[in-house]
């Protein structure tokens, strides 16, 4: 509607003693003198009738509004807009009614405006284009009715899936196209793509994409790396794209001379020499300097100078390709944080979110405890957004810290399924809650089962117990379990726990557990004596504490690149109950990337266990057991002593199979797993070769003197083998298959596993 | 899936009953008690028959019932849209009591985000500002009250957060917010007892001491000043009254904010 | 080893003490030391700057206080620093705080009620601008 100012012609100031509203069909005139300053038997000027022309305008109701005094009375003669009376959405089935009306400006009793209904149009064929629908049209249809009302669609037609054909990248030597490809988080249309939705382009998530690109390059020696260019072009026909990335990746940069220079008294460069993580030689990487900016930063605040800033300096050298590195330490500007205000928590309680900060209102104020609180907070997973911004505190060196969360839901009802050769097919549903009432508990109920198991669990966990940052909780369970052949048994356990960090890698853990464990013998003519002797008892009680340490450094758990994981723990059971032994376990591993620009990596690691009598024989049962899980290509518990005899060969009443267990293991493993050649990267199929080793000997379960035992010697078994892993959109698959290259001939051969553990 | 079938927008409600027919038939159910049937006769005659008079009372009566059925946000909107177009009608003030109370409902407890208090505070204020003879304006200072007493606990229970791990400063510093923003709610009571504590936890006895007097001159017979007084007692402290002309000042200056 | 000792709330500048003597005026006091920590909440105007040194012998354990100062600048009614003092760990005292707590009301929340708000967020657009997570 054209929009014209009311002309007024009129003396100064005047008053009327009427208005009257013409033009007017459904708007009610007190809907107009509601909205204008003037009133009867008020004086005005032209600035008051100006304001009301504006006002009723700003209404959004009328296309003209005239207004002219004649006599004692204010004339408004206005022209209605037409009124949307209904919008609708024709022909969409990806993107809902409820959406669209939400980002659409025309709504009903709105009034209807031809340049909103264009601005609209784009709006939703943006939207289509975000879900990777470029080719999708959308005609609008306006439909006029009684009295100046107005009926909208948009009819929408969505097209089909815009696929990226392929992403190429021209000018790397370093790292493979696949290396790349998997650095980015757009990827090309494959089989799964329309679950994943990992294909769909969209220029904001490519210029992500470059910046994930600069930092992957930067952070393996890439100092000079340049993306000379991207280019996303669209094939209407084929209605796909393809992305292509020139790349400049410049010269491999090693880390020159390394130095700190403080200008700050008090503060002596050569203490902190030891927080250096970037060293002469080394290949330059950006996130080095980072964290050893960080570890300064964080140790000169602790000495006292929270003022204090680091900057890192790098100066090259082109000729022979290194950067020298100095961090320059300097009195930065010293201010306090005065509040810390916290918005947005919906369910998350102020104060799970408060502690997550080391620095208290009043202290100083020092962007290094704020990034870590941040992370903190993020690494929570309470919330789907996390930003801490400063604003001017009440004083010129006071900031006020304004943490911004947006809670998300966290609670989760899921069921899964499962395959193990150890246990065959098994389901389970639970429900998990990891922010229970906003107090930052975890709190896990689940139940399961599978052909020959039924299991039971609940657990809770408080991260800040008594506000210590000690993670407390307890876990009890029931277990139902036939797998073996001759006995059943059913188990229930208590667990009170608590974990609590030391320093950043290494946390500290204490357990108590309370076991109770039920055998019954469903066939004991194939038991050897040992087996039905332990089986007999009912109701055997376990009552045991558990101190662990563990040492953490793995980048990323589901795909370990780098890093050293080692546990140690004791377990001393005889706090009452029937059981008495003390069992000592260690395992660690330890990834590296052999070939980093084919990503193949290289994993070692190594376990042993040592039981140690406290109070006589133990149970067969207490004993460690050997098997698959550990050393692949052999049965659960098939390895070590056993009770054996076959009754035909030699001469014994019947025959038993029964492995014992035994007092101490070893097992070391090495594999080298790389991602599979002919499949695209972003599939997640990866290779891998490996060799395992281990055994299993002494018997500390004084075992029944007429069953014929075998394999209480140190003899090591060992099995070479491939598996595949497929990080698939439903859960970690992992297929395993290998061949026992030294064995004893009674022990139990499985050279095929499938492990598969799916939550949908 | 299911998706949304396509409507011939030609035909599509065109059809309109008489606006005061719908408007009646809203109020009835309105008494009768069902809501949403209610509600949707007031949807019909603000569509049907959008500005004209019946709409602008259908308005605000859809307002009310969405509030009662607990829909806060659409509350909001609808009591906003009639302050917009109705800014100085005669159920101006009745919208801008929905709004107030659309706010409060959603309060939650101090340790959760207390926006809604404040968008409650600022709504009633506008009640009571633009509309000072209404009849809401007395339950509207009620929930002003109650307001202010949540956002008084919230910035208390952050006070009190800090002075478990002893961080006095930034107890003190929340706890003098208190005494200043909020001093007529029942929440100062505890701010001036905690300030004692923080003090003499300090051993800044003279300031512990003022801030008992303060608490005694104004609030005698309060728990939280018998607390004080025993704690700074136990040491041989009374609660400072260095005169009464200062002790005055200082207890008309609490009254004063 | 693993533990940390850090100063909480003002950083104390020894020599910048000595700038302001007694008689010197409010606004050398600021420009010198910068704004207290706190100000008195009664009576006159005294300025506080008050330090914590801290310590934390383990990652988990909670951090307590090894040592602690107040510098209290006490100034008279036209604004001349009349008194400095300082108050240090063994002035101050140790005791349990109230454990009452002044009535507040407000909405809890159920557990039900969680699980079942789970989804109650509007659907928003696709494409909508999601958040990258950006440096702070």
């Amino acid at each position: 509607a054209v929009v014209t100012i009311g002309t007024v012609e009129m003396a100064q100031a005047a008053t009327v003693s009427r208005i009257v509203v013409k033009g007017n069909g459904r708007i009610s005139a007190s809907t107009v003198r509601g909205n204008i300053t003037i009133k009867p038997g008020k004086s005005f000027t032209n600035d008051d009738i100006n304001e009301s022309v504006k006002q009723l305008f700003q209404t959004g109701l009328f296309s003209d509004v005239q207004m002219q005094v004649s006599g004692n009375s204010l004339v408004v003669t206005v022209q209605e807009n037409q009124i949307v009376n209904a919008v609708v959405f024709n022909g969409n089935k990806k993107i809902k009614d409820e959406q669209l009306e939400q980002a659409v400006q025309t709504k009903a009793l709105s009034p209807y405006n031809k340049p909103q209904l264009e601005a609209d149009k784009r709006t939703i064929q943006q939207a289509y284009e975000s879900i990777g629908r470029k080719d999708a049209t959308v005609e609008t249809q306006v439909v006029p009715l009684d009295n100046g009302r107005v009926n909208i669609a948009f009819n929408i037609n969505e097209g089909d899936r815009t696929d990226i054909k392929s992403i190429n990248f021209v000018g790397n030597h370093a790292f493979t196209d696949g290396r790349l490809a998997d650095v980015l988080q757009t990827k090309r249309t494959n089989f799964l793509s329309w679950l994943t939705r990992k294909d769909v382009y969209n220029p904001t998530k490519l210029d992500a994409d470059q910046q994930r690109l600069r930092q992957f390059y930067y952070n393996h020696g890439f100092a000079d790396f340049r993306i000379v260019s991207s280019v996303a072009d669209f094939d209407p026909n084929a209605n796909a794209y393809t992305i292509t990335i020139t790349v400049d990746e410049g010269a491999r940069y090693k880390f020159g001379n390394v130095q700190i220079d403080s200008s700050v008294a008090g503060v002596n460069s050569s203490e902190l020499r030891g927080l250096l993580q970037t060293r002469k030689g080394d290949t330059y990487n950006a996130k080095d300097v980072e964290d050893t900016v960080e570890a300064i930063s964080d140790r000169i605040a602790s000495q006292g100078y929270p003022f204090a800033e680091v900057t890192p300096r790098g100066n090259r050298d082109f000729q022979n390709h290194t950067i020298g590195v100095s961090y320059l330490v300097d009195q930065g500007q010293r201010a306090y944080v005065e509040r810390i205000e916290i918005a947005g928590n919906t369910r998350t309680r102020d104060y799970v979110i408060r502690r997550a900060f080391d620095i208290s209102e009043g202290d100083a104020f020092n962007k290094v405890a704020v990034r870590e609180a941040k992370r903190r907070l993020e690494a929570l997973g309470y919330f789907s957004s996390v930003d801490i911004d400063t604003r001017q505190g009440s004083e010129p060196d006071r900031v006020i810290l304004v943490v911004n969360v947006q809670d998300k839901p966290t609670g989760e009802f899921s069921i899964g399924g499962g395959y193990s050769t150890d246990q065959g097919a098994t389901v389970n549903a639970s429900i998990t809650e990891r922010n229970f009432l906003g107090r930052g508990q975890f709190i896990r109920v689940s139940a399961g089962g599978g052909s020959d198991s039924r299991n039971y669990q609940v657990s809770f966990t408080e991260p800040y117990f008594l506000g210590y940052r000690l993670a407390a909780g307890f876990d009890a369970s029931h277990i139902d379990n036939s797998y073996f052949d001759n006995y059943d048994y059913s188990q229930d356990s208590f667990t009170l726990r608590a974990s609590a960090p030391i320093t950043d890698d290494i946390r500290a853990g204490l357990a108590y557990t309370f076991e109770r464990t039920d055998y019954d013998i469903t066939d004991s003519d194939d038991l050897s004596q040992t087996y039905k002797r332990d089986l007999s008892v009912d109701d055997r009680i376990t009552s045991s504490v558990t101190a662990s340490l563990t040492y953490d450094t793995i980048d990323d758990h589901n795909l370990p690149r780098e890093g050293f994981y080692a546990k140690a723990s004791a377990q001393f059971a005889g706090v009452g109950g029937d059981a008495d032994f003390l069992k000592i376990t260690g395992k660690a591993a330890y990834y590296h990337p052999i070939i980093e620009s084919a990503d193949v990596i290289g994993s070692l690691s190594a376990g042993a266990g040592q039981l140690i009598k406290t109070n006589g024989s133990v149970n067969t049962f207490d004993q460690f057991f050997l098997g698959g899980e550990t050393i692949r290509g052999f049965d659960t518990r098939g390895i070590g002593p056993r009770a054996y005899c076959d009754d035909d060969t030699s001469g014994c009443d019947h025959s038993y199979d029964d492995p014992l267990g035994g007092a101490t293991y070893l097992n070391a493993s090495a594999e080298v797993s790389f991602p599979m050649p002919v499949i695209p990267q972003d599939v997640g199929i990866r290779g891998a070769v490996f060799a395992d080793a281990g055994t299993l000997y002494g018997l500390d379960n004084n075992p029944a003197s007429d069953d014929r035992i075998v394999g209480d010697d140190f003899n090591i078994r060992a099995s070479v083998g491939a598996s595949i892993i497929w990080a698939s959109p439903f859960g970690p698959l992992r297929f395993d298959y290998a061949v026992p290259v030294a064995k004893e001939d009674y022990d139990d051969v499985q050279n095929f596993r499938f492990g598969a553990s799916t939550n949908f | 899936c299911s998706n949304d079938k396509d409507i011939d927008i030609t035909t599509y409600a065109t059809q309109t009953d008489p606006a005061d027919v719908l408007f009646n038939e809203g109020l009835a159910n309105l008494k009768a008690g069902n809501l949403s049937e209610a509600g949707r006769k007031f949807e019909a005659v603000d569509q049907q028959h959008p500005y004209s008079d019946y709409a602008k009372r259908a308005i605000v009566l859809d307002a009310w019932v969405n509030y009662r059925q607990g829909n806060y946000t659409d509350a909001v909107a609808g009591g906003k849209r009639y302050l917009n177009l109705y800014p100085t009608d005669d159920d101006a003030a009745y919208a801008q009591y929905i709004i107030g109370l659309a706010y409060y409902k959603q309060i939650p407890d101090v340790t959760r985000d207390q926006t809604p208090a404040r968008q409650t505070e600022q709504a009633m204020q506008a009640l009571v500002d633009n509309y000072p003879k209404s009849e809401y304006v007395a339950d509207a200072r009620q929930k002003i009250r109650f307001a202010r007493n949540q956002l008084a606990g919230k910035d208390m229970q952050v006070g009190r957060y800090y002075q478990e791990r002893n961080q006095y400063l930034a107890a003190i510093n929340r706890y003098k917010s208190v005494v200043q923003t909020y001093p007529k709610t029942d929440q100062i009571e505890e701010a001036l007892a905690r300030l004692v504590e923080c003090y003499y936890a300090l051993g800044l006895t003279n300031e512990a001491q003022e801030a008992a007097a303060v608490l005694g001159h104004n609030y005698p017979q309060s728990e939280w000043y018998k607390d004080s007084y025993a704690l700074l007692e136990k040491n041989g402290l009374k609660p400072n009254d260095r005169g009464q002309t200062w002790l005055s000042r200082a207890g008309r200056m609490l009254g004063a904010s | 080893c693993a533990s940390r000792t850090y100063t909480s709330g003002y950083v104390v500048d020894q020599d910048a003490l000595k700038l302001v003597p007694v008689g010197s005026s409010r606004e050398q006091v600021l420009l010198t030391l910068g704004s207290p920590s706190t100000k008195a909440t009664f009576g006159n105007e005294v300025f506080y700057y008050i330090t914590q040194k801290r310590s934390q012998p383990f990652a988990f354990m909670k951090s307590h206080v090894v040592s602690q100062s107040v510098l209290a600048v006490y100034f008279d009614s036209d604004g001349t620093v009349t008194r400095i003092a300082n108050y240090t760990l063994k002035d101050g005292h140790v005791f349990d705080m109230i454990s009452r707590t002044s009535p507040t009301g407000g909405s809890e929340q159920t557990f039900l009620g969680q699980l079942l708000s789970g989804g109650s967020t509007k659907p928003t657009l696709p494409g909508a601008q999601q958040q990258t997570p950006g440096a702070i």
